[in-house]
């Protein structure tokens, strides 16, 4: 569901979600530290091949997302990350069309920012409370998760189909996607914060305007 | 807790692993056998998409049919014209799947794109034949054999078509990683200049 096919939305959402993403990745371009490249393209790469990993639900199938890990461990710098990996999705497996590449991006990268800033503050919060912040990155994760089903629901909904019916399918499908995420995240970032808390400071907790403190 | 996170990753990254890796896309598949179209709806994966709703339309965009495909994903409808039956199975949820009938598929006795019945019936086959021509029974019966036979082929390959395969998925590994390589060379590079 949440790779959109070409053909189903309407003019005003495809703009709408170029018009997002493009500027989403400008502005995440424009933060990301150098530094930071290269867990950029790691989270990528985990984004990209998380989508080969599918269930049956129901009537329908449904494969993790994980965008509010993305969003957690990268936080503005998703939105490129997503840009690249959905691409490939479309080009490679045939996972959504090129034309709503943009909606596509809009839909899973803007709930990945939200999750992020929110995991972000509620850390900032806490400061060194592990378990706090185990606990905010599950929401993260299954945040992410029901967001991004949200979302796909309004684009479909603003293209002339049912909201209600949409957002039944598309949620309902995606609770046990939502669960699992939530306790992956969760597991990953537990692991994360005792190996190499560093890993997840990164705009910089002093200041949130700068995160670069000078390039080594 | 120290272990215990560690191997829920661990379990977590191996169930990961361990699951088939499928595509997630949905088609759909359609022969026709006379006059009687059958076929279904599917996720890449090879699960049956149920209920989804099923519109037919000719080639001048006039709906011929519609429906919903059965719990195991199937549908069947018989065709009034010879045209190209344009078949769009829809999920509901974003999903969404075309495909296309052609009207060579279909039997020659079916009346024509508008129609127009002297415009269809090619029939010259039996103009050929130097032995007496096949009655029109066996020839509806050759067809309806051949169809048979051809059908599993023609689903093998429709399948196949979208099976995700492992080369893809290093390739884009591979493309991420030479894109983050790039990004950061670039940046390094304009780093030392200034």
């Amino acid at each position: 569901m949440a790779h959109i096919p070409d053909g189903v939305l309407s003019m005003p959402v495809l703009a709408a979600g170029i018009a997002v993403s493009v500027a989403g990745c400008a502005y995440g371009l424009k933060r990301l530290h150098p530094d930071r490249i290269p867990q950029v393209g790691m989270l990528s790469a985990v984004f990209f091949v998380a989508s080969l990993v599918h269930f049956p639900v129901g009537p329908s199938s449904v494969h993790l997302i994980l965008n509010g890990l993305t969003g957690v461990a990268l936080g503005w710098a998703a939105f490129p990350a997503i840009l690249v990996a959905l691409l490939l999705q479309a080009v490679l497996f045939g996972f959504g069309g090129l034309v709503v590449l943009g909606v596509n991006i809009m839909n899973m990268a803007v709930p990945a920012v939200l999750c992020g800033l929110a995991f972000r503050r509620v850390r900032r919060a806490f400061p060194g409370d592990t378990r706090v912040a185990v606990a905010a990155a599950g929401a993260a994760g299954a945040g992410g998760v029901l967001l991004t089903g949200l979302a796909v629901a309004a684009s479909l909904a603003l293209s002339g189909r049912e909201f209600l019916t949409a957002a039944h399918l598309v949620v309902l499908t995606h609770l046990p996607v939502l669960v699992i995420e939530g306790a992956f995240t969760a597991a990953a970032v537990g692991l994360v914060l005792r190996v190499k808390p560093a890993v997840l400071d990164d705009p910089a907790p002093h200041s949130d305007e700068d995160e670069g403190e000078g390039a080594p | 807790m120290t272990p215990h996170h560690t191997a829920v990753v661990l379990a977590a990254a191996l169930s990961l692993t361990a699951a088939p890796a499928l595509a997630h896309k949905l088609k759909v598949f359609a022969a026709a056998d006379g006059a009687e179209v059958s076929g279904y709806a599917y996720f890449s994966g090879g699960d049956r998409a149920q209920g989804a709703a099923l519109t037919v339309t000719g080639p001048d965009g006039t709906v011929l049919f519609t429906g919903a495909t059965a719990a195991d994903g199937t549908f069947r409808f018989t065709a009034a014209r010879r045209v190209d039956h344009t078949l769009t199975v829809d999920g509901g949820d974003g999903h969404q799947a075309q495909a296309t009938l052609p009207a060579a598929d279909l039997p020659p006795g079916l009346p024509g794109g508008e129609g127009n019945e002297a415009s269809a019936a090619p029939a010259p086959a039996a103009v050929f034949t130097p032995a007496p021509a096949p009655s029109a029974e066996m020839q509806a019966m050759i067809e309806a054999a051949v169809a048979r036979q051809v059908r599993p082929l023609r689903e093998q390959l429709d399948a196949y078509q979208d099976q995700v395969r492992w080369h893809d998925v290093a390739g884009g590994i591979g493309t991420i990683i030479g894109l983050a390589g790039l990004a950061f060379g670039l940046t390094r590079g304009r780093g030392r200049r200034s």
